[in-house]
């Protein structure tokens, strides 16, 4: 009885040492980015300071009729909505292949190219610093992860290095990034293990790491139960 | 710096033995893990817990039936320059297919609203039997609804959504939820018991046990370099552990 007692608690600890061993350094890495990312403020992380709420125009009296609206856009439309973009009121519609951007009140086409982007950029910054860089992002990269590409980068000259992500299908203000953010991303990155686009924590070696850490947790606590029952 | 065998300090009788380097990371790691040590074995399941469920699933992506959208029948409907006489203060309009049939959903001065886009007759706020016969079409699976009520207070399971909302609850594995707009008719949320359970595992990971979204909490932020003290030490501690064997092993051959 003694002595089975013993060889159990032997396995035990084997176990905490060699999973200690083998994943210290990970745990260490779960513990410290977990308490970096604690540290973060999550208002400065999601960057929401740096963005101003759509500004309100009055909608126009007359918007183009919807007959002129499918003629201009010349394709199956699957939605149409009619909102404010900065300065002006648009008709954005969804056809099966694109989305379509037109005035509501002309009908003429709008296009979000760089200097568009730009200026929907410079409206909704909440912020006075001038414009460093417009950028067209096409391949996915970790601070573009949640935008639906291609997306313009627009980077604005600020302490925090603040950049709003603007569609080039709609022109709508898709996401903020900051340098806290990018600071978090590291962060986040060594805590889900997701070392390329560091979006998914649903893969086979967090997943296995996180079965073997729970063993090193439980081990470790039967072993504390131990010792302090001595 | 001392090079003892670690695990019994030897010292005259009586006198306290100084403290050794080893028993000094044992005795350290020992007292971190006393406060953490639970919370440690919560971190590490709620993990796999939410890195073993794909987050589509918990997402319930699954519950919701993919309809392809239909394009939109742009003849006969109303003109949105009438929608500013039907909502006062027009900000916005989406016209769309829901139901089988175009509408016209509206943000105005009065908040938003849902608009027959065919007759202009106004559908909002949606009463029981339209809130579940819109709930039984987007759901994709078979089981029956349970219940249907409007809530006038959001759930914890839905915080921050704007109410009036209609819960649509359906027989079926994890409890599947509809959560319905009576104004706008979108289904505004899905939930089931593999979500709850997850925001159940969030709420532990995060230790913040009231709104279960706080991540920057002292208590949280606390525990977690409690939690690097333990690593730390536990690391300190593997020097001595693995030589200590070696050399005992050493000594039995």
């Amino acid at each position: 009885m003694r002595l089975r007692e013993t060889a159990t608690l032997f396995v035990i600890r084997s176990l905490h040492k060699w999973l200690g061993l083998i994943l210290g350094l990970q745990v260490l890495l779960w513990a410290g980015s977990g308490a970096f990312m604690a540290l973060l403020d999550s208002s400065a992380v999601s960057g929401e300071a740096a963005i101003l709420p759509v500004a309100q125009i009055p909608a126009p009296a007359a918007p183009l009729p919807l007959a002129s609206v499918a003629e201009r856009v010349g394709a199956p439309i699957l939605r149409l909505q009619l909102k404010p973009l900065f300065d002006t009121y648009v008709y954005e519609a969804t056809t099966p292949d694109a989305v379509v951007l037109l005035d509501a009140v002309n009908g003429r086409r709008i296009v979000i190219d760089a200097a568009k982007a730009r200026a929907l950029a410079v409206a909704r910054y909440s912020g006075d610093a001038p414009v460093r860089s417009v950028r067209r992002i096409a391949q996915p990269t970790p601070e573009t992860r949640d935008a639906p590409l291609p997306v313009w980068r627009v980077e604005f000259a600020d302490k925090d290095r603040s950049t709003l992500l603007v569609s080039e299908a709609n022109g709508e203000v898709v996401g903020v990034r900051t340098d806290t953010w990018r600071l978090w991303d590291i962060a986040w990155m060594l805590h889900i293990m997701d070392y390329g686009q560091r979006q998914t924590f649903n893969h086979p070696l967090v997943v296995t790491a996180a079965a073997a850490a729970t063993w090193l947790a439980l081990t470790g606590l039967i072993l504390l139960i131990r010792s302090f029952r001595r | 710096m001392s090079r003892t065998r670690g695990s019994s300090p030897v010292s005259g009788p009586g006198s306290r033995p100084p403290l050794r380097w080893p028993a000094l990371a044992r005795r350290l790691h020992k007292w971190l893990a006393l406060v953490v040590g639970i919370q440690a074995v919560l971190w590490m399941l709620g993990g796999l817990y939410m890195a073993a469920v794909h987050i589509d699933i918990i997402h319930g992506d699954r519950l919701v039936k993919a309809v392809p959208p239909r394009p939109l029948p742009v003849a006969g409907l109303v003109e949105p320059a009438h929608l500013a006489h039907l909502a006062p203060g027009l900000k916005s309009a989406r016209l769309e297919v829901q139901a089988g049939r175009p509408v016209y959903v509206v943000d105005a001065e009065a908040g938003r609203a849902l608009f027959d886009a065919r007759s202009g007759r106004k559908l909002s706020p949606l009463g029981e039997a339209e809130a579940r016969a819109r709930a039984k079409a987007l759901f994709a699976e078979d089981g029956e609804i349970v219940s249907a009520t409007l809530l006038t207070k959001a759930p914890l399971e839905i915080q921050g959504r704007a109410t009036p909302i209609w819960r649509v609850e359906f027989e079926g594995a994890w409890r599947p939820t509809f959560y319905i707009s009576p104004q706008t008719g979108e289904l505004v949320s899905r939930r089931h018991d593999l979500w709850r359970a997850f925001d159940v595992v969030w709420m532990l990971h995060i230790m913040d046990y009231e709104g279960r979204t706080d991540v920057n909490n002292p208590l949280l932020r606390a525990f977690t370099w409690l939690a690097v003290g333990s690593a730390v030490t536990g690391g300190w501690l593997l020097f001595y552990s693995f030589r200590r064997r070696r050399r005992r092993r050493g000594a039995v051959a």
